[in-house]
């Protein structure tokens, strides 16, 4: 694959000695030619620091940052052919919108009717351009946040970077900004490096995102990899809503092989996994609330009581307290029979289930079929 | 407030206002009083001897063109290199880690404490050697070394409170480190700038001592200095001092008067 963007055992340390930070670890990646790809992780993980000194505001403590063939280590971010668009949005409050947005062409000191010209062209494509006389405060906050985004995108940099752009706006904004930049990234044939703390929008925005956690990068997928097949503990459960439930589960040898003893049910692990779980007494069990389904009670079944239901509209979400005092989320048609308080058996299906190494969390199966 | 106590604010406001601006009152009159006028009893408050015989006097048969021309060059050039200075020493102080910077930004604040006096001596030792005496760069170095410590400080306030984002957002458009601080920093630091350029102008234009002591060509003498000798030489015709004393007044009041907007709206933002 070509590559825009080479990150070579990337580091970064901030400050010195017993209060040194370890922001990024070892991070070696490549970003393809036009790629959406996004880093995604709780705030604190690195994934700003990555976009920072991919875009040269900071300097790596070792390893190598390449755009193509050449490296861009050392240079400033003046020297780099990339654009930023900030999560303070960051316009120069003192200019207009037609001078912000074409501030980067009067730096390359493009000539006035030129840069009015591609500031107009640009404009309309977000529209804004009924607003071109403003200032900044005059805008909305939906308003501003295109605005930085004809800033970036008005000199088609290579790499257009973005950092947590659409975390300032409100939800519903954010939606319609999200379908925007999808479009942007469509229309330009620019390389799209995206951070956010939303799993959201990386998952819907993405081609490919990197899962970050305390400066480690957990995984490098296609969002439906990510969801299917998650690395580990970590990403599947920051990854998806609800959230995943995580319930440690007993390994046990049955005559038919080896099973895991979950919340009162025994389940087989088909054969094919029973290598990896060899010597494990013990283990994580994970599954998504949309792989548990609410039936009336009866044996062989897992058992609970509804604690508390949440209506979310088309659907509900259902937290269910097992037999032995476990809280488990499922999510279930809106309004049905099971009401709070109701005596409930779930259902589930083995493929639904993944297991985790307990002490690594890493994934042992994605499935036990 | 009831009516009583708005009118007992009201009175002592006036009072005030009296004691504050008769003086200036008293000096413009006086200014514009024949000579032998201004000395012969009664002495009234109103007086309508008008007369422009002391500007006339003062303008034609004395150095006072001279001097004003010298204070306006020590003051512009006092405001203009501040300006350039305190800029580039407040966004270095901002905007970069270096070792020393803490004791560096104490200690400016601390040479601003010691009375001009302390250094004109050292200056006046230190100028004869380089033969700085009696120029304007002397002169101007001299202003800045009382004015500069104090602009540094307040640009290093006001850069903070410039988001380093907007430079971030500068840079990654392509703008050299420079053009971003000129571009994009300084337009929102400009009632500092501002407030530098007017505190450097106040010293300069009121300073006394420094030009006393390295100033001592007559054809150098800026304006404090140059009143000061009218005073001692042609014995003290008041007329003309005061009608001076109007004229050095001029520019200040000019300068606070068309800037007074930014100067309260950075008043605020340090406040």
């Amino acid at each position: 694959m070509a590559f825009a963007v080479r990150l070579e055992h990337l580091d970064k340390r901030f400050g010195r000695g017993a209060r040194a930070v370890h922001a990024v670890h070892d991070l070696s990646l490549d970003i393809g030619e036009r790629e959406f790809f996004t880093f995604v992780g709780p705030s604190g993980c690195g994934k700003t620091t990555t976009l920072r000194m991919i875009a040269g505001l900071e300097a790596p403590t070792s390893g190598r940052i390449w755009f193509g063939d050449t490296d861009v280590t050392a240079l400033p971010p003046q020297k780099r052919d990339i654009a930023m668009v900030f999560q303070d949005v960051a316009l120069f409050p003192y200019m207009t919108v037609h001078d912000n947005i074409g501030y980067p062409l009067r730096i390359a000191g493009l000539p006035r009717t030129q840069v009015t010209e591609k500031v107009e062209k640009v404009a309309a494509t977000l529209g804004l351009s009924d607003k071109l006389g403003q200032k900044p405060g005059q805008l909305s906050g939906g308003q501003q946040q295109r605005v930085a985004i004809g800033r970036a995108i008005i000199k088609e940099p290579k790499v257009l970077l973005m950092d947590e752009p659409l975390s300032a706006l409100d939800a519903r904004l954010r939606v319609e900004m999200r379908t925007e930049i999808l479009r942007l990234h469509r229309e330009l044939s620019a390389t799209i490096v995206y951070v956010t703390h939303d799993q959201v929008e990386a998952m819907t925005m993405s081609t490919r995102v990197a899962v970050m956690d305390q400066g480690r990068t957990l995984q490098i997928d296609p969002p439906r990899v990510i969801f299917r097949r998650p690395a580990d503990m970590t990403v599947a459960t920051f990854i998806g809503t609800p959230a995943m439930n995580v319930i440690p589960v007993a390994v046990v040898t049955t005559p038919s092989g080896l099973a895991i003893e979950l919340l009162g049910r025994r389940v087989p692990v088909a054969p094919r996994h029973h290598a990896a779980l060899q010597g494990l007494e013990r283990v994580e069990a994970g599954i998504r609330p949309q792989g548990l389904r609410l039936v009336p009670p009866g044996p062989d079944r897992i058992t609970g009581r509804v604690f508390l239901r949440e209506p979310l509209g088309l659907e509900d979400e259902v937290l269910v307290e097992t037999a032995d005092g476990t809280r488990v989320k499922a999510v279930t048609a809106a309004g049905d029979e099971f009401g709070e308080g109701a005596a409930v058996g779930l259902d589930l299906a083995p493929r639904d289930l993944c297991l985790f190494h307990p002490d690594s969390r890493i994934t042992i199966c994605n499935s036990l079929d | 407030m009831s009516r009583v106590q708005s009118l007992a604010t009201f009175a002592l406001l006036l009072v005030v206002l009296i004691v504050v601006a008769f003086p200036f009152y008293w000096m413009v009159l006086s200014s514009f009083t024949p000579r032998e006028a201004l000395f012969q009893p009664p002495y009234r408050f109103f007086r309508l001897d008008f007369s422009l015989g002391n500007y006339r006097e003062l303008l034609f048969a004395t150095e006072f063109v001279r001097f004003f021309f010298n204070s306006l060059i020590a003051a512009v050039g006092a405001i203009v290199l501040n300006v350039i200075a305190a800029t580039l020493a407040g966004y270095g102080l901002t905007r970069f880690a270096f070792a020393g910077k803490k004791p560096f930004a104490f200690g400016t604040l601390f040479s601003y404490m010691f009375p001009p006096m302390l250094m004109a001596i050292p200056l006046y030792i230190l100028f004869s050697a380089l033969q700085m005496r009696n120029t304007y760069t002397g002169l101007i170095l001299a202003h800045m070394a009382i004015s500069l410590p104090l602009n540094i400080w307040l640009m290093w306030q006001y850069f903070q409170i410039v988001p380093l984002s907007l430079e971030e957002a500068a840079w990654t458009s392509g703008a050299s480190r420079l053009a971003a601080l000129r571009q994009v920093c300084l337009p929102s630091a400009r009632p500092g700038v501002l407030s530098v350029a007017i505190f450097s102008f106040a010293l300069s234009w009121n300073d006394f001592t420094f030009a006393f002591i390295l100033q001592t060509d007559r054809h150098m003498f800026t304006l404090p200095v140059g009143l000061a000798s009218f005073v001692e030489q042609t014995g003290v015709h008041w007329g003309m001092v005061m009608a001076a004393a109007v004229l050095v007044s001029v520019p200040t009041f000019l300068l606070v008067f068309f800037l007074q907007r930014y100067l309260l709206s950075g008043l605020r933002a340090t406040g």
